[in-house]
């Protein structure tokens, strides 16, 4: 149990870290709340990803060093920190960003119609309407 | 509904410590991700693309295809925004 704790207890800190924000989306009513919780799973999941790149001690990151000196030579694997969680994860901060504007251009438009961000308010107004909510 | 979110929350949470115990030990560098296909890019990055950073050489030149879809992707959301977000003609 110990060993497992010493080598998985970044996996857990991810997880709680994913668990918060998915409790912030299910259980808080306010919308901003709800995007915040979302931004945090993300990070999340970005975290795990690059926290899989890392090779133990002395590593550091894929920058090669001496490039002139390298040309043609061997590049020592173990010595750089894996590129492609880095990349892959380049590609999920772009849709991060992508996916929290357009929520909060859809937000804007919320409030805009019922100046009100708690999504029980909206609920009650819309009933008022004769809406379904 | 508070109790029935922590609830789920602490189901899927438990799930996914279960099933981080099969992941590979934090550090490996022979953990299946860093063997795979990354030894290959950090060996013939500065051969084939003459660039010090590798991140960047995967990124523009070994995975292009990949980053041609972010620039979808981003083209999308900025056309949904300003769709949302224009002003709207009064009827």
């Amino acid at each position: 149990m110990f060993e497992s704790l010493l080598h998985h207890y970044n996996y857990w800190m991810f997880i709680g870290l994913m668990m918060i924000g998915f409790y912030a989306m299910m259980a808080k009513k306010n919308l901003i709340k709800k995007i915040i919780g979302m931004n945090i799973f993300q990070s999340a999941i970005i975290l795990f990803f690059i926290s899989t790149s890392v090779k133990g001690g002395g590593v550091t990151v894929p920058i090669l060093e001496h490039p002139e000196g390298a040309q043609g030579g061997f590049v020592d694997v173990m010595k750089y920190a894996n590129p492609l969680p880095h990349v892959l994860m380049l590609t999920a901060i772009v849709v991060m960003v992508a996916t929290l504007g357009v929520a909060l251009a859809v937000v804007m438009m919320i409030y805009k119609r019922y100046h009100t961000l708690e999504e029980d308010e909206i609920a009650l107004i819309r009933r008022k309407q004769g809406l379904k909510c | 509904m508070k109790t029935l979110s922590l609830i789920s929350t602490i189901i899927a949470g438990a799930f996914l410590i279960y099933g981080s115990m099969d992941m590979p030990h934090w550090g490996d560098p022979y953990s299946p991700a860093s063997t795979h296909v990354s030894p290959y890019y950090l060996r013939n990055s500065l051969k084939d693309t003459a660039t010090p950073n590798v991140v960047t050489s995967v990124l523009a030149d070994y995975r292009g295809y990949d980053t041609l879809g972010e620039t979808t992707v981003i083209f999308t959301a900025g056309m949904g925004c300003l769709l949302l977000l224009k002003k709207r003609r009064k009827k």
